[in-house]
């Protein structure tokens, strides 16, 4: 019996090495050198020190509009790595990666969860900085908040890779369409949210629109985690369930269409 | 039990069948040779053996274990060498072998040198921390070879294993691959050079619109043709009664066709030239007729191919 359990626990650590290694040999190749990160924290801060705070004195309807905007920019960079990772998947599937990762002795399950876990350490790494920046401006956050828009911001990732994923099986028609649904559906999907202006402010077409964009709910959710004020927010209980429910059923539909769409398609 | 079994296999692309109820099998530590014709199917049905493409219909077994049920337990004992190396533009040869070598469970200890003997041997070694992407297309072709050599499964795919390597690459592969086979490895290798095939294949199976047309040992193959063999006989001058020894060569046993080419000079189409050449020399010592030359022309699997399927191999298209 003991010896039983040892085999299992040898079975799972070696399968959690694979993982790791699956995550870590894509990931160092991006990591050396780092430089799509830092021009990333770059760009924030110089979208944050410039436009954020020109912008902040034109705005009269948000008290410190530079904060609002901070956090609305922070959203946008977990949508586009978010993004980033289901079409990175996609287009490892047309340069015939995939087909050499679906070979490996894995299981499916691991392959994609090595897949999400590294669309994680990359959001991870993206936002590290320019969340800290946004928490330096704000002010006066605690510990358990901190947590919980890290919690949100990984819940709005995964959710959006798993929607990029969920719309791959165009890709293997036409990457050509692919390519101009997802930058075409980005663009809408950042304009009619809360991103850049709150729910109340919007005209009452734009509003029943930015409803349905999931940074709608993530951007609102983080905002009043941080302190903002709750009359121009979405009711939170809203927010934590839409992302929720995002996460999950596009991660899960995802990995399903996948499971049935990679496999019965001629990649290699 | 088989080490490759698949019965009624059938794969559709939308409309297109690249397989037609393919009924296939390899013996265990064999090397078995798909010879056909671009999108003849060779690729689908391998890449549907590594579990990388799901079957349409009937079933396909390897080592025993089902590829729909039991994929991740299949992808354990086998490895796949593709078609075209790609995907790892940003690395280099090295680290890509090493990691391929881990993730197969290649022992720690046996890494280093296993990567360093395989890399020297295909020449691959210079390059080994040059990035993938600046790789020429017979270095990168190499590479993935490489990882099965390393790897070493217990049962190994290659899908044109020397396709874009230069004349000395491609021996050094083939050495290897036979190599690969004596340590235990069953392989199935999927081509359309002859040459390649002829050189490794213990047995041949000729793939035709997704449908396998003719399976066996490649000399039996060549047997199967009727007067595919071509020998060239030139007898001593002055033979006695030239007409009537040129009569009984005819009559020998496996004569197609045979005809005079000059004075005591002859070319036969036979079948089983090993057979009919004993035969030919018994006769013309009985007949006095002393032989000076025998030249043996086999005919080559390009002819089998044609035989077979009624096109020849490099200009045959299909679906």
């Amino acid at each position: 019996m003991s010896s039983y359990t040892s085999r299992a626990r040898h079975w799972r650590l070696q399968q959690m090495y694979d993982i790791i290694r699956l995550v870590w040999f894509d990931l160092k190749r991006e990591l050396t050198p780092p430089v799509w990160i830092i021009m990333e924290w770059i760009t924030f801060m110089i979208q944050l020190g410039i436009y954020g705070a020109l912008i902040s004195q034109l705005v009269t309807g948000v008290s410190n509009y530079q904060q609002f905007y901070a956090v609305g920019f922070v959203i946008m960079m977990t949508f586009d790595i978010g993004s980033h990772t289901g079409r990175h998947f996609v287009e490892h599937a047309h340069e015939g990666r995939l087909p050499y990762l679906l070979s490996l002795p894995i299981s499916r399950s691991k392959l994609f969860l090595s897949i999400a876990l590294q669309g994680g350490i990359e959001l991870a790494l993206m936002i590290t900085v320019p969340l800290a920046i946004t928490l330096a401006l704000i002010g006066n956050v605690t510990a358990v908040s901190v947590v919980a828009v890290i919690a949100t911001l990984f819940c709005l990732g995964f959710g959006v890779a798993g929607l990029m994923l969920g719309l791959s099986f165009i890709a293997f028609k036409s990457t050509d369409i692919y390519t101009a649904i997802t930058v075409g559906l980005s663009t809408i999907i950042i304009r009619f949210s809360t991103v850049l202006y709150p729910l109340m402010f919007l005209p009452p077409g734009y509003a029943s629109v930015a409803m349905l964009s999931p940074l709608t709910y993530g951007a609102d959710l983080v905002r009043l985690l941080l302190g903002f004020d709750p009359s121009i927010l979405l009711n939170p209980i809203y927010a934590v369930a839409v992302l929720i429910a995002l996460a999950v059923s596009t991660l899960g539909l995802g990995t399903l269409l996948l499971q049935r769409l990679v496999e019965g398609v001629k990649s290699a | 039990m088989y080490a490759v079994e698949t019965h009624n296999l059938t794969k559709k692309y939308g409309k297109i069948h690249a397989l037609k109820g393919l009924n296939f099998t390899v013996n265990p530590k064999e090397i078995m040779v798909l010879l056909g014709p671009n999108g003849s199917g060779k690729t689908t049905l391998l890449l549907i053996l590594a579990t990388v493409l799901k079957l349409t219909s009937g079933t396909a077994k390897v080592m025993g274990l089902d590829v729909t049920r039991q994929p991740t337990k299949i992808r354990q004992i086998l490895g796949i060498s593709f078609q075209e190396a790609r995907g790892f533009w940003r690395h280099k040869p090295a680290e890509i072998l090493h990691f391929h070598a881990a993730i197969c469970g290649v022992p720690k200890g046996e890494r280093d040198a296993r990567i360093e003997e395989i890399m020297k041997d295909l020449e691959l070694w210079e390059a080994r921390n040059k990035l993938f992407m600046h790789l020429s297309g017979g270095q990168s072709k190499r590479l993935e070879v490489s990882k099965l050599l390393i790897h070493r499964p217990q049962f190994a795919i290659f899908d044109e294993p020397s396709s874009q390597v230069d004349l000395r690459g491609k021996r050094r592969i083939w050495e290897q691959i036979r190599r690969l086979r004596e340590e235990g490895s069953t392989i199935l290798i999927a081509t359309n050079e002859v040459r390649e095939a002829e050189y490794l294949a213990d047995r041949v199976t000729i793939l035709d619109q997704g449908k396998s047309v003719v399976c066996d040992a490649v000399r039996n193959l060549k047997d199967e043709i009727a007067g595919g063999d071509v020998v060239e006989l030139q007898l001593e001058q002055g033979s006695n009664n030239t007409e009537e020894l040129r009569r009984e060569l005819s009559n020998i046993e496996g004569t197609v066709d045979l005809v005079a080419t000059g004075e005591d000079q002859y070319r036969a189409h036979v079948s089983m030239a090993e057979a009919w050449v004993p035969r030919m020399t018994s006769l013309c010592y009985e007949r006095k007729a002393r032989v000076l030359s025998v030249r043996v022309t086999e005919p080559s699997l390009d002819d089998v191919f044609l035989h077979f399927t009624g096109k020849a191999l490099e200009t045959a298209t299909n679906v």
